[in-house]
């Protein structure tokens, strides 16, 4: 066998990333929906010749692994057909092995010498791919067949032949036309940067040497992981978290982690997780997987590479026909939510094994409000993702303003949003009194507070933990759920379940009032240093009537009052085991 | 741009150990010098040191011209926190936007995260009761009596500095205007900034960031700049000081107290434009300029002689590596920068193996203190430095000319203990890899602004400088495929020699956002027109002496991202159709495809003026010839093995190339010629060093063009 280098590795490894990375900038740059270039909803990849990802330019980590199973069914599919200068496009969960109708896939094989060396690889979610509501990702859809157009892995070019059908297709199919088709150009472009780079590479190193530490790459991943597995007490631990249900009379779905560690190997079964659901938030077994790999990679210390290697040392199960393992027709045009709840719930099942390394629940990944209708003569569709507020943790108050684990998607600007969409934003800021207490505080909540601008149209919302709130880990109290109030122009108010399986019609002057969950706290606010607590009073985060009843804090001239603050706590223990 | 004949002109550029004072004569002859900064009140320092290369050049205070500065006031108030107490006066509804930020963070996986403390502390984020929509038109009245109630807060608090960022306010200013003449008067001494004075472009975060970063480094750079000036005056020096800013242009210290905001990068900026100048004389236009030290290195582009500049930028995230994808780690500072990239791999870095088994190199640096194995200062840990006086690129005995005392026998140990035994290598395949993979980590810095941008960094020649830049050039040059590594006389004291040869220059810049083929072309004008009176006035010089031009951000109309690219610079060269085309092009260059039939969108106006009329002054550096006719056994790759080769000093290169390999070596650092390359020293003084071609085919290299 031959002698691994370890500067080589290293070297080339960091040759891979900068290719995957290029592309991701590329992407981002020349990319024209909100929510690929704001909200960095795509992912890039590098792959070898069997289609498994050697780097990958992580921007949303829930994409992490997303590549492999597309790829096994790309290659099955085109076996002795995939020439040089082919495209290939595809996006249905079912036929190609995707995520959700709304993340089209660009792929492009990579030659040299007439031979397949590797895979130019992109995925990104796209502003709109028809179906029911704009934006394609209805909550209301009890069949994929409603959420928009299905493309299985097709040629979108064939050996440097576009196949204008496709595209046609696709500008017919979609609401903003512009915008998915340029999205798709933006996707091509950072495979031709990929193309170019590794070209580079090759004519640097040679096929050979690049192939041995390209596999090298897995098994150096694999040795990673294992070490870090390995430090992990051993053990089963169980964790149940839930989805509060779809429309207005929800039903609790629920998602179960039996997580098992040993040695230096961890399976994650998903067994006891709700059955399929006739709404849009099944997802596909490589999505479920994906939110396994994040919560994971998050306790581990070590900088392990985005590549296929790490999938080997977990394994990860659930029973066909649930919520987490959709089969044909699930619909599941909102699964991100699910998704950031696996990665929840597998934070509630490490917190039993690595306390010191997880948060107390946070707000739960995104609220996503969606509008649409027509203005000026023209369609438009707004969606963004909202987030976002964390858990405390052992070491510090819950933070706001950040994203949640699973995806690192930035705000639309304000000031964008008004001079693009018919909407005026009238409040954007943290709420005082909502962070669950605790020794460490949870984050707050925030406010986004939308008025529409144009004659009339339509609101639809994904959010979530109203009916089961963010939890707290010992003795940390819960987060607050979400407030989504409509307030119309006319008079009269309407308030938004959390998952709203249809859109509600609005008119001018109509405002949405969206207040987002908030962190958890983490272990007893009545060990929380007073101090900090008349900070937090001075700096408007709470009120001084919330420091009284939530940490047992009396404040005199804004500062703690000692020795009220302990009589008050003693008595709210006593009144604790009494 | 020397003002007064016959006098000399004098720079200084503060670094965290040293500061470093140029000179440069009439006739060109330049002196350096390094002192130790003086980081109680770096201004003594900064005297002190004129005082002692005058003193060594025979010269005195009144032969003076100028003096010129770069500082790093602004970067430790924000890095070490220790800036003005700040208040934010903003639209009402809109008092956390500095706390949400973009969401974003910078690195993933990392639950325990915690988000840097907003500059400006939420209960002194005030709410005022206004609000203007997209294209400035007044939705709320600006009610003053919310005004009023907010001063009389800060009144409470002892202020020392506020910002005023009102939202869409870069569509109209009145609301911020009449907020900014109720603070003068309420608040006198109190340094105050306007959004739409310091960034009026869209976008609330960015704009709110920058404009409370103006104002919280405002009050400790006005501080230090005064009593700057007051040393200066009362030593006999100018009082008039031109300080560098962050884009590479230099303006009167007046103007920096205006907006000191925009001086935070100007000392990496003053190197890469030390590289252009001399770049330009020589004869090179097309430049990546490379600055290692001791615990970065940065790179940046020059194209076509011209500076890329950048506004992207954050303050206080640690490295910033340009083009990075997650950003977030610091604070938004969106005016124009040089574009430099950095990475964490300069001498001092630390090398180390991780759990699995590979080798890896910084970020962590030993510093100064205690430095490298080598320093014998306690420090044990291998690092870059130490591999560089393994494989014998580095003088084993003494550094910078003889003056810090080394031990090659603990770099040795260091590399052997920490890196060769663990992976079971020799010591000089160990120190090998070191070298190259602390390269490879530059290799990212230099594409991040090359390829990662659409340019093949083999079309640009070399310029390595800072205490490390010869001894990785020609490396990394190699690694890129770039075929030619210029090392410039005074590499050490790079950055105080490019605040000599700045040119007097500012920038200004507009909201625009229109679309292209709609645009009224006459309202351009007008506000083109008041852009460049703005820069002729923080120029203090009439218009006619100073070169405008003109440049505007285009984008599809979809798309968040712009691209800058010249304007006519007289309505009359104004052409939409031709505007419309140089942008598609563009963005096929970098992008690969155009959008026809796509609506496309100018999102801001820029004028920069340069002051005309000053001739580029050629530098005429001291260069010894020293040829003692001394070896060392320096290993030069598994390729070669080790070779015995020649040190020399500078003066012994001549035009004619010569083979290498060769070590040179000067107090300002060493530069490495090895045995495939051939060195040569131009009329200027510059180490040429001439790679072989590569043994690789160029592939696709202008699929763009």
């Amino acid at each position: 066998m031959r002698e691994i280098d370890p500067v080589r590795l290293e070297v080339l490894k960091n040759a891979f990333d900068t290719i995957a990375d290029e592309m991701a900038l590329m992407l981002m740059r020349a990319a024209h929906s909100p929510i690929v270039r704001d909200s960095m909803d795509f992912s890039t990849a590098l792959c070898d010749t069997q289609g498994q990802t050697l780097a990958q330019g992580v921007t949303t980590p829930m994409h992490l692994g997303s590549f492999y199973d597309a790829m096994k069914h790309l290659m099955k599919k085109f076996e002795g057909r995939i020439r040089e200068g082919d495209i290939f496009i595809g996006n249905d969960p079912y036929a190609a092995a995707g995520q959700h109708l709304p993340d089209i896939y660009i792929v492009e094989p990579i030659f040299h010498e007439h031979k397949l060396i590797a895979w130019a690889t992109t995925v990104a979610h796209h502003a709109d791919v028809g179906g029911i509501v704009p934006g394609s990702n209805a909550l209301g859809a009890t069949e994929i067949i409603q959420e928009g157009i299905r493309l299985p892995f097709l040629k979108l070019a064939d050996a440097g032949v576009h196949d204008e059908g496709i595209w046609e297709i696709l500008g017919l199919n979609v609401r903003v036309p512009d915008l998915v088709l340029g999205d798709v150009k933006a996707q091509m472009a950072a495979c031709t940067a990929c193309r170019r780079s590794f070209l580079e590479l090759i004519a640097r190193y040679g096929t050979d040497e690049i192939q041995f530490y390209a596999d090298e790459l897995h098994n150096y991943a694999e040795r990673l992981g294992r070490a870090e597995i390995a430090e992990m007490p051993d053990g089963v631990y169980h964790f149940t978290d839930h989805l509060d249900g779809l429309g207005e009379d929800p039903e609790p779905i629920v998602i179960q982690i039996n997580l098992h560690i040993t040695g230096d190997t961890i399976t994650v079964d998903l067994t006891g997780s709700s059955l399929q659901v006739p709404g849009g938030v099944n997802t596909p077994l490589p999505f479920t997987k994906a939110s396994v790999y994040t919560a994971l990679r998050s306790v581990m210390k070590s900088e392990i590479p985005n590549c296929h290697g790490f999938e080997r040392v977990v394994t990860v199960t659930a029973p066909k026909g649930t919520v987490v393992n959709s089969v044909y027709p699930a619909p599941c045009g909102a699964r991100g939510i699910t998704g950031y709840r696996v990665i929840d719930a597998m934070f509630g099942a490490l917190a039993q094994a690595l306390p010191e390394r997880v948060t107390a629940d946070g707000m739960g990944g995104s609220s996503v409000p969606t509008f649409g209708g027509w203005h000026e003569g023209k369609p438009f569709v707004f969606s963004e993702t909202v987030m976002g507020t964390w858990g405390a943790s052992d070491s510090h108050d819950g933070q706001v303003g950040v994203p949640h684990m699973g995806a690192n998607q930035a705000n639309v600007p304000v000031e964008m949003i008004e001079a693009s969409y018919p909407l005026r934003i009238r409040e954007y800021g943290i709420v005082a009194d909502t962070g669950g207490p605790g020794r460490h505080r949870g984050g707050n909540s925030f406010v986004r507070e939308y008025e529409f601008t144009a004659e009339e149209g339509i609101v639809s919302l994904r959010s979530d933990k109203k009916d089961f709130l963010p939890h707290g880990l010992f003795g940390g109290l819960p987060g607050n759920g979400p407030v989504s109030v409509l307030t119309r122009a006319a008079g009269g108010q309407e308030v938004l379940p959390v998952l709203a399986t249809k859109p509600y019609r609005i008119r001018k002057g109509d405002v949405f009032r969206h207040v987002s969950p908030s962190g958890a706290g983490y272990g007893d606010p009545l060990e929380r240093p007073p101090e900090d607590v008349a900070a937090d009073v001075r700096e408007g985060l709470i009120t001084p009537a919330h420091a009284l009843t939530g940490f047992g804090v009396e404040l005199i001239d804004g500062a703690a009052d000692l020795s009220s603050t302990k009589a008050l706590r003693a008595g709210m223990r006593a009144a604790r085991t009494a | 741009m020397s003002t007064q004949d016959s006098k000399v002109r004098v720079a200084a550029d503060i670094g965290g150990t040293f500061t470093d004072i140029a000179l440069i004569r009439q006739d060109g002859r330049v002196a350096t010098r390094k002192v130790p900064s003086t980081p109680d009140d770096y201004g003594r320092g900064v005297v002190d040191g004129v005082h002692q290369i005058l003193a060594a050049e025979k010269l005195t205070p009144a032969d003076v011209g100028e003096v010129l500065h770069a500082c790093t006031v602004a970067t430790n108030a924000i890095l070490e926190a220790k800036g003005a107490r700040t208040a934010l006066l903003t639209t009402k509804g809109f008092r956390d936007v500095l706390d949400m930020r973009r969401i974003r963070v910078p690195r993933l996986y990392q639950p325990l995260y915690k988000k840097p403390p907003v500059l400006v502390p939420r209960r002194l984020r005030l709410e005022i009761t206004e609000r203007m929509d997209w294209r400035g038109e007044v939705l709320t009245e600006l009610d003053e009596a919310s005004v009023t109630a907010a001063i009389d807060l800060l009144v409470d608090e002892k202020i020392e500095a506020v910002a005023v960022c009102l939202l869409h306010s870069y569509a109209n200013p009145a609301h911020e205007r009449r907020i900014g003449e109720m603070l003068k008067e309420r608040l006198p001494g109190v340094f105050v900034s306007l959004s739409v004075d310091v960034l009026p472009e869209i976008r609330e975060y960015e704009r709110t960031s920058t404009t409370a970063i103006n104002s919280y480094v405002g009050p400790p750079v006005r501080n230090y700049l005064e009593s700057l000036v007051a040393r200066l005056t009362s030593d006999g020096l100018p009082q008039r000081l031109f300080m560098m800013h962050s884009a590479g242009g230099i303006v009167d210290a007046r103007t920096v107290m205006r907006r000191p905001a925009q001086i935070v990068e100007c000392g990496p900026a003053a190197g890469v434009l030390s590289a252009r100048h001399v770049g330009h004389l020589a004869g090179y236009e097309d430049i990546i300029s490379f600055d290692m030290g001791g615990t970065t290195a940065k790179a940046s582009l020059i194209e076509a002689g011209e500076l890329h500049r950048t506004d992207d930028y954050e303050v206080g995230g640690g490295i910033s590596l340009s083009s990075k994808l997650a950003k977030g780690g610091g604070y938004a500072l969106k005016l124009p920068v040089i574009d430099i990239s950095e990475v964490g791999a300069g001498g001092g870095s630390i090398v180390w193996i991780d759990r699995a088994g590979a080798l890896k190199v910084g970020p962590h640096s030993a510093g100064a203190m205690p430095g490298p194995a080598c320093y014998d200062a306690g420090g044990t840990e291998a690092t870059v430095t130490d591999a560089n006086v393994v494989l014998g690129f580095v003088n084993s005995t003494a550094l910078a000319g003889g003056s810090l005392k080394i031990d090659g026998r603990l770099s040795y140990k260091a590399v052997e203990e920490k890196v060769a035994n663990p992976l079971g290598l020799s010591v000089e395949d160990a120190a090998y890899g070191i070298h190259e993979l602390a390269t490879t980590v530059m290799t990212r810095a230099v594409k991040s602004v090359t390829t990662y941008r659409g340019r093949d960094p083999r079309d640009f020649t070399l310029f390595a400088f800072g205490g490390n830049g010869g001894i990785h050039a020609v490396t990394l040059a190699s690694a890129l495929g770039v075929g030619k590594v210029v090392v410039p006389p005074g590499a050490g004291v790079f950055s105080a020699l490019g605040l000599l040869y700045a040119d007097v220059e500012t920038s200004a810049a507009g909201a625009c956002l229109r679309r292209l083929d709609t645009v009224p072309l006459d309202q351009v004008e007008a506000q083109f027109a008041g852009l460049e009176a703005q820069v002729a006035a923080e120029l203090s010089q009439p218009a006619e002496k100073i070169a405008m031009t003109r440049f505007a951000d285009f984008r599809y109309a979809s798309q968040a991202f712009e691209l800058m690219l010249p304007f006519g610079s007289d309505a009359a060269a104004t052409d939409v159709a031709e505007l419309h085309r140089r942008f598609e092009a563009e963005h096929e260059r970098l992008y690969g495809y155009r959008l026809p039939g796509s609506g496309v969108e100018i999102v801001t106006l820029r004028v920069t003026g340069r002051l005309m009329g000053e001739e580029s002054v050629r530098a005429k550096h001291g260069v010894p010839a020293s040829d003692a006719g001394v070896t060392r056994n320096v290993y030069f790759s598994a390729r070669y093995g080790r070779v015995e080769t020649p040190v020399v000093g500078r003066g012994a290169l001549g035009a004619a190339p010569r083979q290498g390999p060769l070590i040179i070596e000067e107090y300002e650092g060493t530069t490495v010629v090895p045995p495939d390359c051939t060195a040569a020293l131009d009329a200027d003084g510059n180490i040429v060093i001439t790679l072989p071609a590569p043994a690789g085919v160029r592939t696709e290299r202008h699929e763009y063009a």
